[in-house]
Parts: structure tokens; sequence; C-alpha cells
């Protein structure tokens, strides 16, 4: 019956928009929009987003976007993930699930989340989808752009920056995005991790993400500089598995990827579940045999355990 | 006697506790099955004619396609159930005990405004928060009677009702179609009209018709009288071939005790068990 | 989040030719957080009855003490072990004594009844959270997988499965619906019963 009435019911925040689009003679979509910009023409000089016109729109858009303050607002954005990623001596391992749900529904068990900036900068996805894939796409754009002027590539920390004043600019209106800006420049190896707080962090070890707890555990215990390639590609994707197991939003496969000195490459997608039982197969630095507890300890519970032999 | 078996009658309250601080620390309480609902009854010139749909829905999703909303109170009283879908079955089993005793003590037939009147005081006593919406109807010494209860217990007697969400559009068939000494026929043919317009025209209702029809002399439960809604048969199957599910561990428990009887060799050379 | 979702899991139960199959995951959790991948939601009350119990776990643990004492004061009072109508009417009543504070559980039954002639037919019923019966004649489903359980049996399910048959049935329902929950899956057992015997087998299933 709500529901019913609610259709034929116009809220204050409509008319608000209504009237002050009237009072800005809104003006019609820009031909740069449609030009050789990408779709993102409207945000070249003179153009922005079209903000709601109303006395604050950060909070008109807190009330209907943001689902921490209010369980019942408009927009859902997706907020399980397992994202991580590490500094070492021979490069940035990046390695993330692939689940999206939507409330206790798995939508999707096979999301890209990691986003290919270019052939030397990966960002990773966390919190809403769209505003991770829109504004890193937009980063590539502005990298290219750093390209073509300074004849040179950007450096991790400027485009990280870039990135981090950008979603500053729009604080407060419901942007949600938790990443990681990861590439190899003059300087070496090197992680930004870039919010939509603000938060723009240095450092050798991330992860971001509902199963991120699960993912420190493992990352943490078993991290060193000093790794080979391979045992350091095998931590990801076992911190991977390890969020993907105990966190119920996190799963599915993982996407593991390793940036070196000539650019990222794509090492592999793992069955979390295969993982599990079976472990990533013959692969360097794999230990052979499944991650599994149960399948490691073959259903031998200590209370039921053989009497060792004097 | 134990924490485990409370001789006290009426509800238990020993959760109402515990669930209130749950629910005061923002969870949200989970919802009982409710019947969406289209119940109708109408008079006719020999008693009463009783109709349900036949859905019962737990929010969106319809948890049973087939369920019994005309509930027995007594062998010429019945009664259709809307709203808490277990507060219908239970308000109507204890009212249906009660007037089983009250005829036993009495040593005569119930009468329909005993059980009404039975049932809106339960009601009444438990101000609402007892979901039944309920059409009671019945033929008894005094004639035959037709009453809706609600969940406060306010009753109306009249000679046409319909109750639930589907209420509506059943009525507009009732307030089109009813007259005075209706046959038995056109009332049931009316009463299957006024369920159809629930099931078609509410979402809360859907399936089958079940009518019941009252008169003196006897009580006919037409149990999905009418099945507007079959489900058309698969052209093909899904079976699985034996063997798809992997599985890890088996355990047969065998019900059927078996036992084998096995003579005792006797034992060479030696003697006979020593019987006597 | 709802009160029904924080231990998560799911149950199901179906009917066949002279058999019923009733099943569950095996996941324990605290909210997103998976606990236990060995917790059992379905008990047996008597040999031909089994139970099933989702919702908070706390509560299955404590109904499935209660029912079991209430079970046993039956067989002894009545010198009878007790028939699936008979036990689904003492959960529901038993769940409608708490209906202004509830359990918050949601119990499926599934087992084989005595028919007056002496043969056995397949039986099954759910109920909701204050007891209200649910008899259907091909499946039941309860839990945080419930909306994709009833989806996929609806598919799935058809009449007269065999025990082996319908232990396929019932296991591709499960495992495809929890794979498509959030809050259910970890592995799953099925129970298989048939007047001669009682099939139990674990599953294996995603472990994300």
């Amino acid at each position: 019956m709500n529901s019913l009435v609610r259709q034929f019911l116009i809220t204050d925040a409509d008319r608000e928009t209504e009237r002050s689009s009237e009072l800005t003679n809104e003006d019609r979509p820009s031909d740069a929009l449609w030009g050789s910009q990408a779709g993102f023409g409207h945000l070249v000089e003179g153009h922005a987003f079209n903000i709601p016109a109303v006395p604050d729109p950060s909070a008109f858009l807190r009330l209907h976007t943001d689902d921490h303050a209010d369980p019942n607002c408009k927009i859902k954005i997706q907020h399980g993930t397992t994202t991580l990623a590490f500094r070492f001596q021979g490069g940035v391992i990046v390695a993330v699930d692939s689940r999206a749900t939507a409330g206790s529904y798995i939508a999707s068990g096979t999301v890209k989340k990691v986003i290919e900036i270019n052939p030397y900068l990966l960002g990773t996805m966390a919190g809403g989808a769209a505003d991770c894939q829109y504004w890193e796409t937009y980063l590539g754009i502005q990298c290219r752009l750093h390209e073509l002027r300074n004849r040179e590539r950007i450096s991790v920390a400027a485009a990280s920056k870039y990135l981090s004043n950008l979603v500053y600019s729009y604080k407060g209106m419901g942007l949600s995005m938790g990443t990681m800006i990861c590439g190899w420049d003059k300087t070496g190896p090197t992680i930004f991790y870039v919010d939509s707080d603000g938060s723009r962090l240095k450092g050798d070890l991330f992860s971001v993400g509902s199963g991120s707890t699960f993912a420190y555990g493992v990352l943490d215990q078993g991290y060193r500089w000093d790794m080979t390639d391979e045992e350091a590609q095998e931590l990801g994707r076992r911190s991977i598995y390890a969020a993907g197991h105990r966190d119920a939003f996190s799963g599915n496969t993982c996407n593991l990827y390793h940036v070196k000195e000539d650019g990222w490459k794509f090492i592999g997608n793992y069955d979390i579940t295969k993982l599990h039982y079976d472990g990533p197969g013959a692969v360097p630095g794999a230990p052979g045999g499944g991650y599994g507890y149960d399948v490691r300890t073959d259903s031998r519970f200590s209370t039921l355990s053989e009497p060792v032999a004097a | 006697m134990s924490a485990f078996h409370s001789t006290k009658p009426g509800f238990d309250f020993s959760n109402a506790n515990r669930n209130a601080f749950l629910e005061g620390k923002g969870v949200k309480m989970p919802k009982a099955t409710s019947t969406g609902t289209t119940i109708v009854g109408c008079l006719f010139k020999d008693g009463i004619v009783l109709g349900a749909d036949t859905r019962a829905t737990a929010g969106e999703i319809v948890a049973d396609k087939n369920c019994e909303k005309i509930h027995y109170i007594s062998e010429s009283i019945r009664c259709c159930g809307a709203g808490t879908a277990a507060d219908t079955e239970f308000i109507t089993a204890l009212i249906s005990s009660n007037i089983e005793l009250h005829a036993l003590s009495t040593g005569r037939k119930p009468r329909v405004v005993t059980a009404m009147t039975m049932l809106k005081q339960r009601l009444f006593q438990h101000q609402g928060h007892i979901g039944a919406a309920l059409v009671l109807g019945g033929v008894d010494a005094t004639g035959a009677h037709l009453f809706t209860v609600a969940p406060h217990g306010s009753t109306d007697k009249l000679p046409y009702v319909t109750m639930g969400s589907g209420s509506l559009a059943a009525m507009a068939v009732f307030e089109s179609g009813w007259r005075p000494n209706l046959e038995r026929a056109e009332a049931l043919q009316l009463v299957v009209a006024a369920i159809s317009a629930g099931i078609f025209n509410d979402l809360g209702s859907g399936s089958n018709v079940d009518a019941c029809v009252i008169t003196a002399t006897e009580t006919e439960m037409l149990r999905n009288y009418v099945m507007p809604n079959v489900r058309v048969e698969k052209e093909r199957k899904y079976g699985f071939r034996r063997g798809t599910t992997a599985w890890t561990r088996e355990k047969v428990r065998d019900l059927i005790v078996s036992e084998e009887i096995r003579p005792i060799a006797v034992i060479a050379g030696g003697e006979e068990m020593d019987t006597s | 989040m709802s009160i029904m979702e924080h231990n998560g899991g799911s149950v199901i139960a179906m009917a066949g030719k002279d058999c019923v199959a009733i099943a569950s995951d095996l996941r324990l959790g605290a909210g997103a957080m998976t606990v236990a991948m060995n917790f059992e939601k379905i008990f047996p009350v008597s040999d031909r009855i089994y139970l099933g119990l989702t919702g908070l776990a706390t509560d299955i643990t404590t109904l499935r003490d209660r029912f079991r004492y209430l079970v046993n004061m039956f067989t002894i009072k009545e010198s009878r072990t007790i028939e699936p109508s008979t036990f689904a009417h003492l959960v529901s009543s038993t769940l409608y004594s708490r209906r202004f504070g509830p359990y918050f559980t949601e119990p499926v039954i599934a087992g084989l009844e005595r028919t007056p002639s002496g043969g056995l037919k397949p039986y099954i019923a759910g109920a909701d959270l204050i007891g209200c019966l649910n008899f259907a004649e091909d499946f039941i489903v309860a839990g945080t997988a419930s909306d994709k359980l009833f989806g996929v049996a609806e598919g799935l399910w058809e009449p007269n499965l065999g025990p082996e048959d319908l232990f396929e049935t019932i296991s591709q329902t499960l495992l495809n619906s929890v794979d498509r929950d959030a809050y259910s899956g970890w592995g799953a057992i099925v129970y298989v019963i048939t007047p001669e015997k009682v099939i139990t087998r674990t599953l294996k299933g995603r472990m994300d």
C-alpha cells in the first residue's frame, strides 16, 4: 500500500531539483560530450558533473547515496571485496578477488577488479565499481596527456595525487572508492593507497575491502623484501584465497598481476575453490596440494588422531 | 518443572527481553508468513457459502501455493482466516476446541454467535497483537449467520462479506451480483467469481478457489473447487545423470534388523554339551 | 543486518517416490566472517524423521535439545514412536507458544509417515518462526538462500524420483543455490530416507 502511495508522491527533494533546474535554465549537453574525448568531454575546462541544484548538495547526495548513514538509501554501492598489493625486490604484486554482491545475493563471480590504467599503471577496485572504473579510466587519459606534454611517463606519485585531488573535490557527495595505484617509475616499484575520503598513503603493503583483515593475516606472515618472483606471486594468491575462504563477500576467483620495470603482466586467474581442494597446480612457487585446512589435515582431528607409536 | 517445560497456560514471553534488546540494537526483526488473501462469505436461500484463495506469502515470496484458509470450527460452523497465518491457524483451532467442549457440556449444537463471541473476546484481550482477520459463517438452531471479526475484536453481521487484501476486488463482485434468496448454485457461482476477482486482481492472493457450502442438513467442503492456475507440465525433464554430484563421505544406516543364525560347530573329538 | 542472516545457513527438503531427502549447508558465520564449516543443521528425530533448523545458531541448538526432550517424553508417555505429522504439530505449537518472543528459526521436517494400511509415505513440512505449518507435496526450503532455493527447486524438482535420482536433484538444487548466496555454503550434507535405509552423504561444495 505504501509503495503505491509513494508512486504518486513527489518529495521535497524532487521539487527542489525541479525548481532550481528551471532557475539555472539547464543548458543542453555540451557538444564536447560527443567529441574525440572518449565520453569524458564534459570534464574539459568549464564543464563539470551536474550537481543537484539544492542549497546543500553534499547533504542531499549523502542522504541518497551513502548506505552507511542510511541502509534504505536509493543508490546501493558494492562493498564486499578483497584487494591487495605489495612491493618487493622484484616489483609489485597486485591480487584481487572477483565477487560482486548485492545484499546477500552474489551478483557476479567474474568481476575484473584490477583496472589497467596504462601499460605501467594498475588500479584496484574496492567500494563503488562505477566510481573506480570511471575515474581510473579518466586518470588514464590524464596520464597520457601528461606523457604528450612532458615527453616522459607520469610518476606513480603524480598519478595518484591527481586522482586523490580529483576525488577530494567531490568529497561528501557519495563517491566511494578504496583503490591502490600501483606501478613502476624512475623511483622503482611504487604503491599509493587512495580513497574517496581524500587519504593518499605511500607504502610497501596494502589490502583493501571487507576481506582485507584475512588477507593481511597471510600477507604479514609471509612477507619479505627479498622474495623471488614466484614466492611473491604465491603469497598474493594465497592471501586472496584466505580472504575468499573466510569472508562471505569475497571469493569466486583470484586475478593476479605482476608489475616489473617493463610494465605490468597478467599472471593468471585462479578459482578459489580449486585452490582450496587442489592448489594452484604446477605453478612455480606453489607448494603443491590444496590450501584448505581440511584438505591438509585429511579430516583428521586432534581428538580422533591415532596414538603416536612409542 | 524444569526450564524446558513450562506448565503455565498462555504465551511464553521468556525470549521477549532478549528480542527487545536485539531490536533496540537496530537488528531487523524477521517477518512471519502472512496470507495476503481474499476471503469471502455470503448468505443464500438455505444457508451460507464461504470462499477463500490458497496463496500464503512471506514478503514478496509465495511461501505456499495451495494452503487451506477455511478452518474447521464445528460440523456446521467454519471460519476463513486472513492476516498472520500462524495466528489464524491457532486461534481457529483454539476456538474450535472450546466450542467442542461447550457443546459437550451443554449437550446442544453450538451456535455461530458463541464462536463469534469467543473469537472477539480473545482478540480484544490481545489488543490486535494476534493478527487474525476472520470471516465466520455457519448454520445453527437460530438460522444461518455470517460475521466478520477484525484483529482488534470488532465484529460485523452482514449478508455478504469479504476480507483480506483482495477484499475490494471481491466486494465489487458481491455488490453487483448478490441478491437475497439466491439458489445454492448461484451463490456458489458468485463466491467463485468473487474469489477469482481476488486471485487475478490482487497480488497477495492467488492459485485456487476453496469453497464451503453450509446448510442446516449438511456441510460440503469443496477443497480446490476451481483450479484456474495449474502449472503447465514441463516439456522436458531436468533429471541429472547419476554421479553428477561429487561427494566425499557416505554413511548408510540400515533400518531393517537382520540376523543370521549360525549353528555352533561341535568341537572335534569333544563331548556333547551337558544340558541336563 | 537481519538476525536471521547473522549466522547464515540454508536447508531444503524434497519428496520422492517412497523416499524423502533433506539437505543443508555447513556454514556457521558471524556476519560476513565464516567461523566454522562443519556446523550441521539437520538432526535425527526418530529412525524415519529428520529435522532441519535454520536461522540463529543459538536458537537452533536450543530447539534441537528442546525437541529431543519433547520427543523423548512423547515416546515414554505414549509407548510408541512419534509420526512425522504429529512431530510437525509438536514443532508448530512449541514455536507458537512463543508468539510474542519467538525463536529466530525456521524448521524443515522430512520423514516417512506410517499409513493406516501399514505402508510408508513421504512427508515433508516447513514452518515459519512462529509455527505456521506449510505442507507441500514437492519441496520445502528455509534459510538465507531460501529465495534462490525456491527458484532452482521450482525448476529442477519433478515427481516420483527414486532415492538416487532424488539425491542428485536435491544436491544440485542446494549446491547451485548456495553458490549465489553469500551467507550459505562451505560444504553440504544430504540425508536420503527410504523405508530400508538412511543414506548420508557429505558433498564437495565451493569453499568461498
